[in-house]
C-alpha cells in the first residue's frame, strides 16, 4: 500500500513550506523515521521524517518549489509495489515498468530517475562519483552535490573530494554532519579549526552554529547592512527569509487596519527596581534580568486583563487563544526573527530571563525550532538601544497587537516647582483595528503603564 | 578351475545380498529415504557376482550408474554402503556421492560412475598403473550394452589391447539404453563381436547364470595377470526394475509386462538356487538360514543409516582438495 | 644463474620429477621420438624409456581418462594435450572424473595428476589451435590451474603439479616456449595460490597472466616515463586464486586493470573484476578495465589475427584512461 509522503503541518500559521533538499532519491530504501528531506518555512529549515519504511518510490515535488503544507510531495511504497498510475505522468502505467524506466522486472528497486520531470534540479539527480571518492566524501560528511566533477564524462574523482575537504591531516579525515556542512557553508565558516562534538569527533550543526557566533562577534555586529551586496545598480535576490518577511508584513499591513496609541512610561522606578535586584537576582540564578523580561512579564499580566489582545481574527470568528505567549522581535543579521516565551504571564521573571536568554542566543545562532517561532500570540518590539524616540509596528499575523519600545530618555520634569530630569520611555500598541477598539487598547496601554511604573507591586510575586 | 562348494555357497550369497539389499531399497526410495536417483541391480546379480568372484582384494572394479551389485559383490560392508545412499556422513564417501558414486579405496572400488562409458578409461588407467607398478593387480570395468557406443568404449578398448593391459571388459547387456533398446542403439547382435576390432578375445556369455559368468570371468583374469592383455565379456541380462525407481517401465512405453514376465522366469538366483540342491551342493534349511541371516544384516544396515547423522553444512566445503 | 627457455624449464622440470619418482609417467600425442609439438618433451624417451614416455593414440579421453585410473591407483600421471582446443574431446574426464573424485568419495581417493596444455593465438592456427579458455577450468571446484608466465614459474610450478595430490591443470603459453629466463638447475617448487607481485607501484593495479606479464611489465616501464606508477601482479595459478594481494594491491592503488587472453566476457579478468567490485569496491577511484580477447572465435587471416590480439600498446592506453580518474 503505497504511503504518500505531504509537508507537514509546521506549526499554527505556517501555509506553505519548500523542499530545499531531499535527502533521499527516487528508488533509496527508506526506514520509517528516517529523514526524507529538509523543508524550509517562515525562515526555518526542518528535516521531516519518512512516514513509512518501503521505497521512496516517487519525488512529486522537486527542491526549491514552494507549496502549501500537506501537498503531496512523495510516495513510499513497498518493495515491488507498482506506484499507482495517479501519481504517474498522463501515459505511464505503473503496473508496467514503462520503457525509459529503470524499474526491474521484480519491481525491487523502482526508480524513475528518467521519467522525472524537467522542472527538477541537477542537484537532484544521481551523482555519477567514483566508489572510493563517494566513500570518502561520505567518511567525510561531505555533500556529494556540492562537489565538483574533473574527471572523464563528469564524473567525481577521488582527488574531487580531496581538495573539496583538504582537511589539514589527511591521516585523520574530519568527520562532519551534512547539515553542519551546509550550516557551515551559509555563515562562510572554515570547518578545518572546529572541534566536533559528535561521535568520534564528529562536528555537528551545532558546533558550526557555535563556531560562526564566535566568528561574528569578531566581526562586530551588524553586519546585515555592511554585508548586503547593496551596490548601486545590483539587483538583490531576496533569500527565503526575505520573501517571508515580506510577503507576511505586506499581508499584515493590507489585510489589519492598523491603529496606534502612544504613552510616555516613567522609567526610573522600573530602573531603580531592576538595580535594587540586580546582585541578587545574578547571585541566586546566575542570570541578568534586562529591561525587556520586565517588559515581557508587564505585557502578559495587562494581556490577562485584556484577552483580546491574545486574539486572533479568522474566517471563523476571533479566537482567543489559551495561553499568552510574548514574542520579542530579534534582529539577526539577515532578518528578523520573533521567538516567543511561553506562558509569560505565569512565568515567574526568573523563567522569563531564562526563556528569553535562551531563545535569542539561539535566534543569533539560527538554531530556533519553527515552534518557538510560530508559537507567539503577542510581539514586542524594542529599538530602545537605538536613538529613536518613538515608532510603529507592523501587526505579527495573525496577532492583534504589537508593542513598540523606543529608547528611554531624559526628560525635565516638574516636581514641585523644581524642574527635574526622570527617564523616560515612548511605548506604543499596534492593534487590529478590526477586533480591537480604541477604548480596549488604550485601556491596555494605561495598564502596562502603570504596571511599569509601579514594578514593586507588579513583579512582587516574580 | 570349477568353484568348490564354498564358492558356489559364497556365489548365492552375494547373489542373494544383492537381490535382498536392492528389494529393501525399493520399499525404503517409495518411502522417501533414500534421496534421488536409484537405479537397482535386480535381475542381473550373475553378472557381479560371477565377475567379483574371481577378483582379489587388490584387484580393482569400475563400476557404473547402476553399482550397487558390484559394490556388494567386490565385499563392501552393508552399512557404510546403505548409509551412503540414505546421504549419512557415516556412509563410505561421507554422504558426498550417493548411490550413483559410492567408491571403496580400501576394496578396489574406483567408483561407481554417473557418466555413461566414464568408467573405462579409467578402468584402463587402473590396469596400466598395475603393470607400471608391476603388481600383478587385475581390473574389471563393469559398463552397459549402449555404453559400448560411446567413444570412449573404443579408445579404452583400443589403449588396452594395445598395451596388454590387465584389464577384463565386461558388458551387461540388459538390452535397454534407458528405454531404447539394442536393436535402435547398435546394428551389432553381440557387443562382444566389437572386440574383432581390437585384437582381443570377446565372449557372450548368458548373463542369467552365474556359473557361466564365473567361468568366462576366471579365464579372462588369468589370461590378464598372465601379461597377455584384455578380454571383453558379453553378459547378456535383464533388469527387473525401470531404469531407476520410478521410471514407469512397463506397459506402452518401451517393453511391455510379458518381456519382463519372462526374464524373470530366468531369474538368476532361483536358476542356480534349484542347480545347488538339485547337484545336493546344499540343502533347502541351509539356504533358508542364509536368507535369514542377509535379511537380518539388511535390517542392521538400515538401522545403522537411519540412526546416523547427515553431514553438517559447514562439510560441504571439505574434501573438495586434498 | 643460467638463462634457458620457457621450453626447457618445463623439460627440465618433467626430467628431475621423473628421475626421482618412478610413479611419474607422461602421456600424450607425439610426445615420444618426436619429443612432443612444442619439444617440450625432447630426449625424455631416450632417458625414460617407452613404458613411460608413453606416445598415445589420438583418443584424448581414453588417456587422460586412464591418466585418471592411474592415478587414482597411485600413479603420478602427466598428460599432455597438445592445444587446450583439444580438451574439449576429454572434457568429461576432465570435468566429471579427474575434478570430482576426491570430493565424490568423500575425501577418500586422490587424482594427483597433472594435465599439460597450452593456450595462444598468433601462430596462424586459426580458430581450433589458438584459443585461450583457461578460465573454464579456473570455473570448476575440485581443479588446480597453473599459469606460468616465467622460465622460472614454469620449472617451479610444475614440478609442484606433479609433487602435489590435487589435479592440476597445467597451462602453458605458445608464445613463451621460446622466452628465456634465469632458471636453478636444481629442483624446487613454487606453492600454488601464491601471486607473484613483478613490480611495485602506487597508481595502478595490472593483474596479468601468461603472455601478458611481459607486456604489463614493458607496459608499466613506459607508464613510468610518465609519472604513473603500475604494480603487476602475477596471480600465477587461476585456482587457488591469491586474492589477498590483488585486493590489497587494489586497496593501494584504486585502479584496477585485468589482462587475460580469454575472451572477454565470462573470462578471468571477469572474475578478478567481480572479486575486486564485491570486495574493494571503496577503494576504486576509477572504473575497472579488462583487457581481454575479443568474443570471437581466433580469425586465421593474418590482419585479423593481428586485430584479435593485443599486448603492450592497448594495456598502455588503458593505464591512461584509468589515470584519467586523477
Amino acid at each position: 500500500m503505497a504511503v504518500e509522503v505531504v509537508i507537514p503541518m509546521l506549526g499554527v500559521t505556517v501555509e506553505n513550506g519548500k523542499i530545499v533538499e531531499w535527502l533521499k532519491t527516487e528508488g533509496d530504501p527508506v526506514e520509517k523515521g528516517e529523514s526524507l528531506f529538509i523543508v524550509e518555512a517562515d525562515k526555518v529549515t526542518t528535516e521531516v521524517e519518512s512516514p513509512a519504511t518501503g521505497i521512496l518510490a516517487k519525488i512529486l515535488l522537486p527542491e526549491g518549489e514552494e507549496v502549501p503544507v500537506l501537498t503531496v510531495v512523495g510516495l513510499i511504497t513497498e518493495p515491488g509495489e507498482a506506484i499507482p498510475d495517479a501519481y504517474l505522468p498522463p501515459g505511464a502505467s505503473g503496473g508496467v515498468p514503462s520503457k525509459g524506466s529503470k524499474a526491474t522486472e521484480t519491481g525491487e528497486q523502482v526508480d524513475f530517475a528518467e521519467d522525472a520531470p524537467a522542472t527538477q534540479t541537477a542537484l537532484s539527480g544521481p551523482v555519477r562519483i567514483v566508489p572510493a571518492a563517494r566513500k570518502l566524501a561520505q567518511d567525510r560528511g561531505l555533500d556529494l552535490h556540492s562537489l565538483l566533477p574533473s574527471g572523464p564524462e563528469n564524473v567525481i574523482t577521488y582527488d574531487d573530494v580531496v581538495k573539496a575537504d583538504a582537511p589539514s591531516d589527511d591521516a585523520v579525515p574530519q568527520r562532519i554532519s551534512t547539515l553542519a556542512r551546509r550550516q557551515a557553508e551559509a555563515h562562510g565558516v572554515s570547518t578545518d579549526a572546529i572541534k566536533g562534538t559528535g561521535v568520534r569527533g564528529r562536528i555537528m550543526r551545532s558546533d558550526v552554529t557555535a563556531a560562526a557566533d564566535t566568528v561574528r562577534l569578531e566581526r562586530k555586529v551588524s553586519r546585515s547592512a555592511a554585508e548586503v551586496d547593496a551596490t548601486f545598480g545590483s539587483v538583490i535576490p531576496m533569500d527565503s527569509m526575505r520573501q517571508t518577511i515580506a510577503r507576511r508584513l505586506a499581508g499584515s499591513a493590507f489585510t489589519a487596519p492598523h491603529v496606534a496609541f502612544y504613552t510616555d512610561v516613567h522609567m526610573d522606578p522600573l530602573l531603580q527596581y531592576r538595580k535594587s535586584i540586580l546582585n541578587a537576582f545574578e547571585k541566586h540564578y546566575d542570570l541578568r534580568p534586562s529591561i525587556n523580561d520586565f517588559l515581557i512579564k508587564a505585557v502578559a499580566l495587562t494581556i490577562r486583563e485584556f484577552p483580546l489582545l491574545n486574539g486572533m481574527l479568522k474566517d471563523d470568528g476571533i479566537h482567543v487563544l489559551p495561553n499568552i505567549n510574548v514574542g520579542l522581535a530579534v534582529a539577526i543579521p539577515n532578518g528578523l526573527v520573533v521567538p516567543a516565551i511561553t506562558d509569560a504571564d505565569q512565568c515567574g521573571l526568573k523563567g522569563i530571563v531564562q526563556q528569553r536568554s535562551d531563545l535569542v542566543g539561539r535566534a543569533l545562532k539560527g538554531q530556533l525550532s519553527m515552534d518557538e517561532m510560530e508559537r507567539g500570540t503577542f510581539t514586542i518590539s524594542s529599538l530602545a538601544q537605538f536613538d529613536i524616540t518613538f515608532f510603529t509596528s507592523i501587526l505579527n499575523p495573525p496577532q492583534s497587537g504589537i508593542l513598540s519600545v523606543g529608547k528611554t530618555r531624559d526628560e525635565l520634569y516638574l516636581v514641585d516647582g523644581e524642574v527635574k530630569v526622570r527617564h523616560v520611555a515612548t511605548m506604543g500598541l499596534a492593534v487590529d483595528h478590526r477586533i480591537i477598539d480604541g477604548a480596549m487598547a488604550a485601556g491596555f496601554v494605561q495598564g502596562l503603564k502603570e504596571k511599569l511604573e509601579t514594578p514593586a507591586f507588579t513583579f512582587m510575586h516574580t | 578351475m570349477d568353484p568348490t562348494k564354498d564358492q558356489l555357497i559364497s556365489l548365492y550369497r552375494t547373489m542373494q545380498t544383492i537381490r535382498l539389499f536392492e528389494e529393501r531399497i525399493v520399499d525404503l526410495y517409495a518411502r522417501g529415504e533414500v534421496p534421488g536417483l536409484a537405479h537397482l541391480y535386480i535381475g542381473e546379480e550373475a553378472v557381479a557376482a560371477g565377475v567379483c568372484a574371481v577378483l582379489t582384494d587388490d584387484d580393482y572394479i569400475t563400476s557404473t550408474h547402476r553399482g550397487h551389485g558390484h559394490v556388494i559383490a567386490k565385499g563392501t560392508e552393508l552399512e557404510p554402503m546403505m548409509a551412503e545412499l540414505f546421504g549419512k556422513k557415516t556412509g563410505c564417501c561421507k554422504g558426498k556421492g550417493g548411490s550413483m558414486h559410492i567408491a571403496d579405496m580400501d576394496r578396489g572400488i574406483l567408483g561407481a560412475n554417473g557418466i555413461a562409458g566414464g568408467g573405462l578409461p579409467i578402468a584402463v588407467g587402473a590396469a596400466w598403473s598395475s603393470k607400471w607398478r608391476a603388481t600383478n593387480q587385475v581390473t574389471a570395468c563393469f559398463f552397459g550394452d549402449d555404453s559400448s557406443s560411446n567413444g570412449t568404449f573404443h579408445e579404452s578398448l583400443n589403449l588396452a589391447s594395445l598395451h596388454k593391459l590387465p584389464v577384463v571388459f565386461v558388458c551387461e547387456n540388459n538390452g535397454y539404453g534407458i528405454s531404447v533398446c539394442q536393436a535402435k542403439c547398435t546394428p551389432v547382435t553381440d557387443v562382444a563381436s566389437r572386440a574383432v576390432a581390437y585384437e582381443m578375445p570377446g565372449v557372450v556369455v548368458d548373463g542369467n547364470n552365474v556359473l557361466e559368468v564365473y567361468e568366462a570371468a576366471a579365464k579372462a583374469v588369468k589370461r590378464a595377470r598372465a601379461g597377455e592383455g584384455p578380454t571383453l565379456i558379453e553378459c547378456k541380462t535383464y533388469r527387473w526394475r525401470g531404469h531407476h525407481e520410478g521410471d514407469p517401465n512397463q506397459g506402452a512405453r518401451y517393453r511391455t509386462k510379458e518381456e519382463i514376465q519372462a526374464w524373470k522366469e530366468k531369474c538368476p538366483i532361483e536358476r542356480f538356487r534349484k542347480k545347488m540342491l538339485k547337484d545336493r551342493i546344499t540343502t533347502k534349511k541351509s539356504l533358508g538360514k542364509i536368507d535369514d541371516d542377509i535379511s537380518e544384516a539388511i535390517s542392521e544396515a538400515v538401522k545403522f543409516a537411519q540412526e546416523s547423522d547427515f553431514p553438517a553444512v559447514e562439510e560441504m566445503y571439505d574434501d573438495i582438495y586434498v | 644463474m643460467r638463462e634457458i627457455t620457457y621450453c626447457d624449464a618445463l623439460n627440465e622440470a618433467l626430467r628431475q620429477c621423473m628421475q626421482e619418482d618412478d610413479r611419474v609417467v607422461v602421456l600424450g600425442e607425439d610426445i615420444g621420438c618426436y619429443g612432443g609439438i612444442f619439444q617440450v618433451t625432447k630426449g625424455l624417451l631416450d632417458e625414460f624409456g617407452p613404458d613411460r614416455i608413453v606416445d598415445t593414440p589420438i583418443a584424448e579421453a581414453g588417456f587422460v581418462g586412464a591418466c585418471v585410473g592411474a592415478a587414482l591407483t597411485g600413479m603420478r600421471p602427466v598428460a599432455e594435450i597438445m592445444f587446450i582446443d583439444f580438451t574439449t574431446v576429454c572434457m568429461d574426464m576432465i570435468v566429471n572424473q579427474m575434478a570430482k573424485m576426491h570430493y565424490m568419495f568423500g575425501g577418500k581417493g586422490r587424482v594427483p595428476m597433472v594435465l599439460r596444455t597450452n593456450i595462444g593465438a598468433g601462430r596462424g592456427t586459426a580458430a581450433q589451435h589458438s584459443q585461450s579458455f583457461h578460465s573454464f577450468f579456473a570455473h570448476m571446484p575440485g581443479l588446480v590451474v597453473a599459469a606460468p608466465a616465467t622460465p622460472y614459474d614454469a620449472k617451479g610450478l610444475l614440478t609442484e603439479a606433479i609433487k602435489n595430490d590435487n589435479p592440476v591443470i597445467f597451462v602453458e603459453h605458445k608464445r613463451l616456449y621460446i622466452s628465456k629466463g634465469p632458471v636453478p638447475e636444481e629442483s624446487y617448487t613454487i606453492p600454488f595460490g601464491k601471486a607473484e607481485i613483478k613490480r611495485e607501484g602506487r597508481d595502478v593495479t595490472i593483474v596479468a597472466t601468461h603472455a601478458l606479464v611481459g607486456s604489463a611489465l614493458e607496459a608499466a616501464e613506459q607508464a613510468s616515463k610518465e609519472g604513473i606508477e603500475a604494480e603487476v601482479i602475477d596471480p600465477r595459478t587461476l585456482s587457488p586464486l591469491d586474492k589477498d594481494t590483488i585486493l590489497n594491491s587494489v586497496q593501494k592503488t584504486g585502479r584496477l586493470l585485468v589482462a587475460d587472453e580469454d575472451n572477454k566476457t565470462y573470462g578471468f579478468a571477469a572474475e578478478i573484476s567481480a572479486i575486486v567490485a564485491e570486495e574493494a569496491i571503496y577503494y576504486l577511484k576509477a572504473p575497472i578495465i579488462r583487457n581481454a580477447s575479443p568474443d570471437t572465435p581466433v580469425p586465421f587471416s593474418p590482419p585479423l589475427e593481428k586485430a584479435y590480439m593485443f599486448g603492450k600498446e592497448a594495456l598502455m592506453e588503458s593505464i591512461r584512461r584509468l589515470m584519467a580518474y586523477a
